[in-house]
């Protein structure tokens, strides 16, 4: 009876936890676990509904709990449509032609031969050796705890020799252990520095691709159409699996390898490559390639998807919209299409979003000259200029004006508004506004610190007047 | 259901223990080896059709079969290499395959497993094949050699005394190519019955790592082949799961891994994976995604994994060494195909989802995985 706990026990939880309220509170998934494996064990009696209960809190809880990992007896494949069938069956027949293809060729494979790469100079490698070899170097924590249990064999001081004891340090000890565990480290890395070391004699190699590249078009011409085919999907392949790893670097790589293998099937390879073009933001790379495919596949939604994106992101909004509505024409439901058409012909009616923070960034270096050239475009932005030029007269505004810069900054932007009106609180300018203004005012009371400062004195404190000569 | 399922297509019994199964490339066909009661060599070649499997052709030899590959050979001539279980490796060309191609007593000990390489990737090195045996050697072979291997990687000989060191060779039981991105670059992971994992650098000519796992390892493979080495997937008795991160080695830790302890774990009651641990026979990771792989388990099972890589697979040390960091593993499906274990398995290299399966209930299995695409 006693030998074996019941999970209750084992996970120690109380009997009163097996409970639909607690169940229903609970909200440690840990615990969720343990209830549920001993409500499924039936030790503590059989509840259904209870485990069914316990079982959903903790999908909710941990959906990915090892308790839901279930096998089942496999199907066959009459479970399935005809409809997921039928791909398959389609692509036996293809396959048998393109089979059949290659055993044609068989004949020329005598020759194929020569250009491989050598045959490899003999050697062996003695697992034995390196074994030895490890043992002085220390690699692995193996070899490192052997000399260890050497050296104390070895000095192992018997527990009555005392005059020994005396004569035993530590510190010294831990300091030698120390040294050893370095040195291990070091001839380690030494080693390994090395393996990188001839990695980098193949960046040579690499170097020399260019004269490998017409090789490889040779190469390209003895392959049959079959042959490069394959090749094209292995590369196109490969190059998403490094996209889905987010080494786009990589990835435009095998699919550029993908398309001069087959450039008369390289839609795919070139609509690939332009996702990863512009992962890299590298826009008009993405809109070539986007081209190239369309040129092949005019009806590719992707493509021109990616095409308007592209152009978005290159700052051409209006040949941008143009794309989404033709992606809109092929595919009147898109959704992404729809939204982003949307955003892109709502900015273009607007005043770009940019351009107006391009006269920010005017403003900011060249204040002064930026008076005349706001153009129309940038409507909202000339009126505090105007503030600005107004304010000067007025007596009233200068006393605020030599306040510290925190509340004039509110107050001239509450001024400004006032005069103008027109002055719009765009949100994505405001912030940008804000600063543009504080800097304003700083420009404004130094300029007019030289002109007015009598008038300053007369109607600020001694805190002000320390501020202008700051300023000053 | 958006998950992807796993459904048996067709089912083929046969009379003789099966011990390998492969598709050949850019076909529809695959090779079944295996062992007669007789003990004799056996290699049919099915054909697939719609609704039948047709056998299209037999081969009788007078060793038991073990293992085959394609890997060496190209699209034009699809050679065979296989080992058999009296550590010979021959390679056949399935059109006439009464005379090999090329033949060589390769270990004294059964050829446990197999591997080659070269053969239809460009740029990347010598077409070559590598064979483990219960003799504890590793050999690399290249057809165009002649009669001894390239690369002889073998445990000391056994002189002396020869009683206490009667059991210091170790059996291998896997062997994996990978690393293989240019002309030079080359590794052999190898894995041992006590659970020695080793690494060998073909280009340095020496072993780059070695670990060792808890349990005798079973089956091995790199993500892939021929790519600067991404992944390991290890599989082990007592149902073990490892994948390392091959990216990064750190000078004294070695390579991260992931470790699943249950992944071979059969089925308790209502179907939940809570019973007791079993082996994990082989692991292959599809040719399509190489992210999603499948593992055979010894209690007839096959289950599909995904591996998430982590936000950083790199992180520094205190030292300033780079250690790599390894992900997590998530099962997708899991199935019983048989009550017998599940050792052999092959995704068609070209049709994504499309497999087949071989058990040790003497018969073979197409199986269709649907949605694969959609991971």
């Amino acid at each position: 009876m006693e030998k074996s706990k019941t999970l209750l026990e084992k996970y120690q939880i109380p009997i009163n936890h097996l409970d639909f309220a607690y169940v229903d509170k609970c909200q440690n998934a840990r615990e969720m676990e343990k209830i549920v494996m001993i409500l499924r064990s039936g030790e503590e009696g059989y509840f259904p509904d209870l485990t069914r209960c316990a079982e959903e809190k903790l999908k909710q809880l941990k959906p990915d709990s090892k308790l839901f990992r279930i096998e089942e007896q496999i199907r066959s494949s009459n479970v399935l449509d005809k409809q997921e069938l039928k791909p398959i069956y389609d692509w036996t027949n293809d396959i048998k032609n393109k089979d059949s293809a290659l055993n044609e060729l068989k004949e020329e494979s005598a020759e194929l031969a020569t250009d491989l790469p050598p045959v490899r100079k003999p050697c062996k490698i003695e697992i034995d050796k390196e074994e030895s070899e490890t043992q002085n170097a220390g690699q692995v924590p193996k070899p490192n705890a052997k000399p260890q249990l050497k050296s104390t064999n070895e000095e192992r001081i018997k527990s009555t020799d005392y005059s020994k004891w005396d004569k035993y340090d530590p510190d010294e000890e831990i300091l030698r252990m120390d040294l050893e565990e370095e040195r291990s480290k070091e001839q380690a890395k030494i080693k390994l520095r090395k393996t990188e070391t001839t990695t980098t004699k193949e960046e040579h190699i690499k170097c020399e691709k260019g004269a490998e590249e017409q090789r490889l078009q040779a190469q390209l011409k003895k392959l049959s159409q079959i042959e490069r085919e394959q090749y094209a999907e292995k590369y196109r392949l490969r190059g998403n699996e490094y996209f889905k790893a987010k080494e786009y670097d990589n990835a435009i790589e095998e699919y550029t390898l993908a398309i001069v293998y087959d450039p008369a099937q390289a839609a795919r390879a070139y609509n690939n490559r332009a996702v990863s073009y512009l992962k890299k933001k590298n826009y008009l790379a993405a809109i070539d390639d986007c081209e190239a495919c369309l040129r092949l596949e005019p009806d590719n939604v992707k493509a021109l998807l990616r095409l308007a994106d592209a152009n978005y992101g290159q700052g051409r909004r209006r040949e941008s919209y143009g794309f989404y509505q033709r992606v809109l024409a092929l595919e009147p439901n898109n959704i992404s299409a729809k939204s982003a058409g949307r955003i892109a012909s709502t900015v273009w009616r607007l005043a770009p979003a940019h351009a107006t923070r391009m006269i920010i960034e005017e403003l900011q270096s060249e204040k002064a000259a930026a008076d005349n050239k706001p153009k129309t475009q940038a409507q909202p932005k000339p009126q505090p200029k105007q503030v600005q030029s107004e304010k000067p007269p007025k007596d009233y505004d200068l006393a605020e004006l030599v306040k510290p810069n925190r509340v004039i900054k509110s107050k001239i932007a509450c001024a400004a508004e006032a005069l103008g009106g027109t002055l719009k609180t765009r949100n994505p300018v405001a912030s940008a506004q804000k600063q543009q203004l504080q800097q304003m005012m700083q420009e404004v009371s130094t300029a007019q610190a030289e002109l007015r400062l009598p008038q300053s004195n007369k109607s600020g404190n001694n805190n002000n007047k320390l501020l202008i000569q700051e300023i000053q | 259901m958006d998950k992807p399922q796993l459904i048996e297509h067709l089912h083929e019994s046969v009379n003789y223990t099966v011990y390998d199964t492969k598709w050949i490339p850019l076909s529809a066909k695959f090779v079944v080896l295996g062992c007669k009661p007789n003990s004799h060599g056996i290699m049919d070649i099915y054909e697939l059709n719609e609704q039948k499997l047709e056998k299209v052709k037999t081969v009788e030899k007078k060793a038991a079969f073990k293992c085959g590959t394609f890997g060496a050979s190209s699209l034009r001539n699809r050679h065979m290499a296989i080992g058999d279980f009296e550590g010979r490796l021959q390679v056949l060309d399935l059109e006439h395959p009464e005379l090999a191609v090329y033949n060589v007593k390769a270990h004294t000990g059964i050829i446990n497993c197999i591997d080659a390489i070269g053969g239809t990737q460009l740029e990347c090195g010598a077409p070559e094949i590598v064979t483990g045996s219960r003799d504890g050697a590793i050999k690399v072979w290249d057809i165009r050699q002649g009669q001894a291997p390239v690369v002889d990687i073998s445990p000391p000989s056994q002189m002396g005394d020869g009683i206490n060191r009667s059991n210091l060779r170790r059996d291998c039981w896997a062997v994996a190519f990978g690393n293989t991105y240019n002309e030079e670059e080359r590794i052999i992971a190898a894995g041992y019955d006590n659970g020695d994992l080793k690494l060998f650098d073909l280009r340095a000519m020496a072993v780059r790592w070695e670990a060792t796992i808890k349990n005798g390892i079973c089956g091995l493979e790199f993500d892939r082949r021929d790519i600067p080495m991404n992944k390991l997937a290890v599989t082990t008795l007592e149902g073990g799961l490892l994948v390392y991160d091959m990216r990064t080695q750190h000078p004294t830790k070695g390579f991260s891994c992931v470790e699943e302890r249950n992944a071979g774990r059969s089925v308790g009651s209502n179907g939940v994976i809570s019973g007791p641990k079993a082996t994990v026979w082989t692991v292959r990771h599809v040719p399509q995604n190489r992210d999603i792989f499948l593992t055979g388990g010894g209690t007839g099972s096959i289950r599909l994994w995904q591996y998430e890589y982590p936000d950083r697979r790199v992180i520094e040390d205190a030292d300033g060494n780079k250690e790599g960091v390894a992900g997590k593993l998530q099962m997708i499906s899991a199935v019983t195909l048989s009550s017998q274990p599940v050792h052999s398995y092959d995704w068609h290299p070209d049709k994504l989802g499309l497999a087949v399966a071989g058990a040790f209930d003497q018969s073979v299995r197409v199986l269709i995985t649907t949605k694969l695409n959609t991971l």
